[in-house]
């Protein structure tokens, strides 16, 4: 068949685009009225997202951890609806926090967690001492339906990995192929083959660039909604942006050069120092300084504790799809472009 | 008829294998570097209007900025200011690099030498002129704004990073400069091309200086050094590489 990768590339698009809008989130926990808990009764409460607390009221509990040491129970529970119940907890005399987490435990939801509005950093869900007759424990038997994992700020979100990574990916495959045809564009002699692996290269960092801005637009709506900007002071996003600024360059350096063998050649240099600095800019200095992306000062990418299978089972394909689609792109481009370079010989 | 004997005996008692040619290549190109860096220097001295032009450049920049801030409230400021003005003097510096050798020059030169040492001897050089540019720059810093934010500076670190961050913009823009030459492109394409291929090493070296200027420890800096010797590594070798691509006509 000769159309089989425009086939599989609308299939895996097509595929990518339903379940990554479509597919439901696992339920979580949103948030907890209460900022300070003290000796005697509190009382607040506990919002969920995407939970059935209504369908499960009658296996719901809800439990307090305080600094990570004593587990409380919950002992009156008035449900408003499938999100929301209301929750009042018996607190002794000596206990007085400012850090605590909640969660609660259903049969439809299995254990969900609210990290403290105050200070999460390193607070554990644990026994410890506290209420003898309260034991927690996190339930075996996670959410049963099929979803997307709950993460705190992300929420729904999530979404966006399907759309936001991919894009990378795909400027890098461009990058990479513009790179290798800048290569071997230096490697020959002939002008003629030269002229030809240079239009290839250039029509490749062209589409390359298009994903790059597709990838910085989706980012920024992205850390618009979990990190408060459009923009943040981060090594992976100010390095995105200079490669942006480098190959605009590229552009503007081969659009100033009239003679074509010379165009060629310029190019050509230019686009390897380009490529050498992009990794060193998105896949080197990210991984030496703090930031805010996923797995800072580390593997700048989600580890397998972040990545589930549901979400792998959209992912993946994603990639694959977008991947193609950029490769479909740079060919038809590359064509458009000889065409018109053939047209603009013969006149 | 007399070297062809010489080079056929030569070869024939395996003298291009001996350690001896082979250091006597190295010698040769050293030689042939020398003789080019000199060149440069030579050329420099001879205009030394357009040297004082640079000086001036420095100054007056410098100049302006003691105008506008009067004195500096932070040693960020610090910092990024001397950063911003060494950056400019050195797109000052690197215009000139290859637009005072006329094309009847060039041709000349690539007939003498491989052009390795053709880049090799303009990046030294260059290196060494804006490194010396900056420490102009920071005298003319300390001049107008005094020495009070700089108590506690631990000065060798921060010179090795003006050192370094020097030496890589100098490479960096050379190489740059030898494209926007090529391409004809006028004056302003050194800047296009050149600003985004320097931003890494730009910020880099304006971490790096503002640190050593805060009398950050050497090992908590040293990562930002590490960085900086890592990115003049890079510029080095992919000049070195893709030079004589871009000298090939």
């Amino acid at each position: 068949m000769k159309n089989w990768i425009k086939i599989l590339c609308a299939a895996l698009l097509l595929y990518a685009a339903v379940f990554s809008l479509w597919h439901p989130m696992a339920p979580g926990g949103l948030a907890v009225s209460a900022t300070e808990l003290h000796p005697g009764r509190n009382d607040f409460e506990f919002s969920g997202y995407g939970t059935h607390f209504k369908e499960a009221e009658g296996s719901l509990k809800v439990y307090v951890s305080i600094d990570s040491s004593a587990v409380y129970c919950a002992d009156i529970l008035q449900v408003v609806d499938d999100s929301r119940v209301f929750v009042s907890v018996f607190l002794p005399d000596t206990i007085s926090s400012k850090r605590f987490g909640f969660a609660a435990n259903n049969d439809v939801d299995g254990t969900i967690i609210v990290d403290s509005p105050v200070g999460h950093e390193g607070f554990v869900f644990m026994q410890g001492t506290g209420n003898p007759d309260c034991r927690y424990s996190v339930r075996q038997e996670e959410f049963s339906g099929f979803g997307f994992p709950y993460q705190p700020i992300i929420i729904e979100s999530i979404r966006n990995l399907m759309w936001h990574v991919p894009m990378w990916f795909t400027m890098f495959v461009l990058m990479t192929i513009g790179f290798i045809f800048s290569i071997r564009a230096l490697g020959k002699e002939e002008g003629k083959i030269e002229l030809d692996h240079d239009l290839r290269a250039s029509s490749a960092a062209a589409v390359g660039l298009v994903f790059c801005v597709l990838g910085l637009v989706t980012g920024s709506l992205w850390a618009r909604f979990t990190w408060g900007d459009w923009w943040t002071n981060d090594p992976q996003l100010n390095g995105a942006m200079v490669v942006f600024l480098v190959y605009v360059a590229y552009f503007i350096l081969r659009s100033s050069t009239p003679d074509e063998d010379k165009r060629a050649r310029l190019s050509a240099i230019f686009n390897i120092f380009a490529f050498v600095l992009m990794v060193v800019l998105l896949m080197v200095m990210p991984r030496f300084t703090e930031g805010l992306h996923p797995g800072k000062s580390g593997n700048p990418a989600f580890s397998k504790y972040d990545l589930d299978s549901s979400l792998r089972s959209v992912f993946y394909p994603a990639c694959a799809g977008f991947i193609l689609l950029g490769y479909w792109i740079y060919r038809l481009n590359y064509r458009i472009q000889k065409l018109e370079q053939h047209h603009e010989n013969q006149n | 008829m007399r070297q062809v004997f010489q080079s056929t005996f030569l070869q024939s008692v395996g003298y291009e294998k001996s350690g001896v040619y082979k250091l006597g290549c190295i010698f040769d190109r050293m030689n042939t570097l020398s003789a080019l860096l000199k060149k440069e220097i030579l050329l420099e001295w001879r205009q030394k209007h357009a040297l004082a032009g640079v000086i001036l450049y420095v100054l007056a920049t410098v100049f302006v900025c003691y105008l506008g801030f009067q004195r500096i409230e932070s040693v960020k400021t610090w910092g990024v200011l001397l950063w911003i003005t060494g950056v400019f003097t050195a797109f000052n510096a690197m215009q000139r690099s290859f637009s005072t050798e006329t094309a009847g020059t060039q041709l000349y030169l690539y007939t003498l030498a491989d052009p390795r040492f053709i880049i090799l001897s303009k990046a030294i050089y260059n290196a060494i002129f804006v490194a010396v540019l900056n420490l102009v720059s920071v005298f003319f810093f300390l001049l107008f704004f005094g020495t009070e934010l700089l108590d506690s500076v631990d000065w060798s670190q921060f010179l090795l990073g003006l050192l370094l961050g020097s030496t890589g913009l100098g490479l960096a823009l050379t190489f740059v400069a030898g494209i926007a030459f090529k391409s004809q492109g006028g004056v302003g394409l050194v800047a296009i091309l050149g600003f985004p291929i320097i931003m890494p090493l730009l910020i880099t070296i304006v971490r790096h200086s503002t640190a050593a200027l805060e009398g950050a420890s050497a090992t908590s800096n040293g990562l930002n050094l590490m960085v900086l010797l890592v990115l003049n590594i890079v510029s080095f070798v992919l000049s070195y590489v893709l030079f004589p691509y871009l000298w090939r006509e």
